[in-house]
């Protein structure tokens, strides 16, 4: 099958992750899983040529991947993404052109499934999500970045067994289905109430503001990067990256216990307030 | 007669950027660099809880996330009047370190090579029509076997980062007061380990590797030459113990031609903005004066990259600059020597990391209680994967009031000054020579030797007067 990774307004932090993943790495899912044809981050041909790539696709099936933002502001020039026999091909435009036809349409990270950061408060670009812009099912894959493994396994479901199970919101049920905070490895703290007073601690983030309890993902159990960690092992608390809203539900991002003096002079631990 | 040419998308670079340079007898006699992406972090910032900005900004790139996080973080150091612990200054450094060598080694590999070497020509992510390739069959052969040979190098430095830093793109583990991570010994003989890989591949398969592209291209040390201006804010520096590991906060104005390298003065920093898509009352000012509102309709106007500069002049910042500062690499300025001083500051990067894993001591790194100010100021530069990278903020009522970002790129990328002159990789493919005009190779190859990240984006700017376009085909 042939797969389109289309980059829009965002950070290319979701193409960067897809290489940070291993078995299966970049490397296995192009010549063992799918044929890609166009990855603005990668693709050796620039100009008109790279578009030609995608425009040869039009009557072909593929898979369309998307990380980053659609910005709607000035008709959808905020963001250009080729120069097409001397127009200019808007973000926008391109997602709706290939979105509409491809036979899958994944939102890889929180831009593509929901505006993200790009979209954050007061959203000068005013950009969205790619299921606004789209009249069809996109499967959701909220993340910041979205992690590599929840990508290619969804990538792999795809191509062995078709779709897999969405939740209402349009996320694989298998890797975002339970919450962080049921399987932390911090759980214990939690239920003793023994709960850290700074980052850098090594008990429950729940009173700096941990998002586990309200994000679901498997962070826990598959951790980051070859699973040499996660953002509560590295002892900070979870910001809700994979959960729709992000960033702006989630801020403040750490809410900090600091120190202020009191009026007899002394130290106290007061929480900053929202 | 002149003629134009537009490029775009320019791939293997991180964001998106139209070029449009103007040609006359094959040689470019004008170029626009014209950013093609906007979101706006300096408007969404104001209002937010000051702490925000380590993990916000990191979502300005993926590939020097960690960069943000470290400019933010002294930023706010500054403003709360924090320092940070030694160790968790060894820490926070070597991640931001392991981001270099994941970046460079991606750079290098995966953005860089594709332009000098054939790349295999039954997949159609490698399918290009360029002609201009010269490495002989076997020769080639061997570099498309490391491209796929370095993909677990770079990822095994980005593993390293998450190790302390929890996961990575976008860190968790760089905190104000230093970082938050604890260092074990299980997790220093794991990064000797790693980095042992890392160091020997380095050595023995990029560096020659760029050795043979400077052999078969040498007339890329011709072109791309520039100002010649080299600005670095520093990294790797002024260590209590250790001192500068690598290059203090300088620069050089004509350093080719034997310009002295002198302390940077950040007083002197100021942005315009007659050509790239803002307003303001002010056209010029400094890092702390304004923050441009974005007006896509300005007349004159090509990009949304501002122009920085420093005494007045553009600057040109990144590896190369780095290293001729330092005195570590001094051969030349021009295309070929930024992609060679990547590639040897990688190695650089490397041993400077293994000075701060021989400095780690086990134990929680520790982090000095703070008050939230009411009302501050700070900035926070350094130099990062790119080039210098700047956060200015101001805090009122706690919460963040003015936040001001000069990315590496504004400064490599820079549109106009508003004295018309061009910024710094435009006056870098003016004077260039097409071999092909209908396949300009150069213009490509010249524009990535910057590593462009198109963190701050743009839009196209149709002039009443519609140049004839002549549309390439490679
Ligand atoms: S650290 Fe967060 S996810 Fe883990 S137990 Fe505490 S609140 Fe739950």
């Amino acid at each position: 099958m042939k797969m389109v990774w289309l980059e829009l307004n965002g950070c290319s932090g979701n193409i960067i992750s897809l290489l940070d993943g291993a078995d299966p790495g970049f490397d296995y899912m192009i010549s063992e899983m799918v044929e890609l044809v166009y990855e603005h981050s990668l693709m050796s041909a620039e100009g008109e040529e790279a578009l030609e790539h995608l425009f040869a696709l039009m009557d072909q099936e593929f898979i369309l991947a998307v990380e980053g933002a659609v910005p709607l502001k000035n008709g959808g020039r905020y963001q250009i993404v080729g120069n097409w026999q001397g127009r200019s091909i808007t973000a926008l435009e391109m997602i709706q052109l290939l979105g509409e036809r491809a036979r899958y349409v994944i939102a890889v990270g929180a831009c593509a499934s929901h505006g993200g950061v790009s979209a954050g408060r007061p959203n000068p670009s005013e950009s969205v999500g790619i299921q606004s812009v789209l009249q069809r099912r996109v499967i959701q894959l909220p993340g910041c970045p979205c992690h590599p493994d929840w990508f290619l396994g969804t990538l792999a479901h795809l191509i062995y067994f078709g779709e897999p199970q969405l939740d209402e919101e349009g996320r694989p049920v298998f890797i975002y289905g339970t919450s962080i905070h049921r399987r932390c490895e911090r759980r214990s703290y939690f239920d003793q109430g023994i709960f850290a007073t700074q980052l850098g601690e090594p008990t429950c983030m729940f009173m700096l503001g941990c998002r586990g309890p309200m994000t679901t993902t498997d962070c826990p159990i598959r951790k980051w990067n070859e699973r040499i960690n996660w953002p509560v092992q590295a002892n900070t608390n979870c910001i809700g990256c994979a959960q729709f809203g992000f960033p702006d539900v989630m801020e403040p991002f750490v809410r900090y216990f600091t120190l202020e003096t009191d009026r007899e002079g002394e130290l106290v631990e007061v929480l900053e307030d929202e | 007669m002149s003629e134009k040419i537009i490029l775009n998308p320019i791939t293997r670079i991180s964001g998106f950027m139209e070029i449009e340079v103007t040609v006359e007898n094959r040689r470019i006699i004008d170029a626009r660099t014209k950013g093609q992406m906007f979101r706006g972090f300096e408007m969404m910032l104001q209002g937010r809880a000051p702490l925000d900005a380590i993990y916000y900004t990191e979502r300005i790139c993926g590939i020097c996330s960690t960069a943000h996080s470290l400019a933010a973080t002294i930023a706010l150091e500054q403003a709360f009047g924090v320092e940070p612990t030694i160790q968790g200054r060894y820490v926070r450094d070597f991640m931001h370190g392991c981001e270099f060598l994941q970046n460079h080694i991606r750079h290098f590999y995966q953005f860089t090579v594709p332009d000098f070497v054939k790349m295999p020509e039954n997949y159609p992510l490698y399918q290009t029509n360029f002609r201009d390739f010269r490495l002989p069959k076997e020769t080639n052969d061997v570099i498309v076997q490391h491209y796929f040979d370095s993909l677990p190098l770079s990822r095994s430095a980005h593993q390293l980062l998450a190790l302390f830093g929890g996961k990575a793109p976008h860190n968790h583990g760089i905190f104000m007061g230093g970082t938050t991570a604890s260092i074990n010994a299980d997790s220093i003989v794991k990064c000797q380990s790693i980095l042992r890989e890392i160091g020997d591949f380095i050595e023995n398969v990029m560096i020659p590797d760029a050795g043979t592209l400077a052999r078969y291209y040498p007339d890329y040390y011709e072109n791309g030459t520039g100002y010649g201006n080299l600005l670095s804010f520093g990294c790797f520096d002024f260590y209590p113990e250790l001192g500068t590991l690598y290059v203090e906060p300088s620069v050089s104005v004509d350093a080719a031609a034997g310009g002295a390298v002198r302390t940077l003065d950040p007083r002197r920093i100021t942005e315009e903005i007659d050509y790239s898509w803002y307003t303001d009352s002010l056209d010029t000012y400094t890092p702390f004066e304004t923050i441009p509102m974005d007006d896509q309709n300005k007349e004159g106007a090509y990009s949304f990259i501002k122009a920085s500069k420093m005494e007045n002049l553009s600057f040109e910042s990144g590896p190369l600059a780095r290293q001729w500062l330092s005195g570590e690499y001094r051969r030349g300025i021009s295309t070929m020597d930024r992609y060679i001083a990547r590639v040897m500051e990688a190695k650089k990067i490397h041993e400077i990391l293994l000075v701060l894993l021989d400095q780690m001591i086990p134990g929680p790194t520790g982090q000095a209680p703070y008050l939230t100010p009411n009302a501050a100021r700070g900035q926070g530069l350094t130099d990062t994967t790119r080039g210098a990278l700047g956060h200015w903020i101001k805090i009122e009522n706690s919460l963040l009031d003015f936040y001001q970002i000069i990315t590496p790129s504004v400064w490599n990328l820079s549109s106009h000054g508003n004295d018309g002159t061009p910024g710094t990789a435009e006056r870098a493919l003016i004077g260039t020579e097409l071999a092909d005009e209908d396949r300009p190779s150069e213009i490509g190859r010249i524009i990535r030797s910057f590593d462009p990240c198109v963190s701050c984006a743009t839009h196209v700017f149709y002039p009443n007067k519609e140049p004839k376009f002549i549309t390439v085909v490679p």
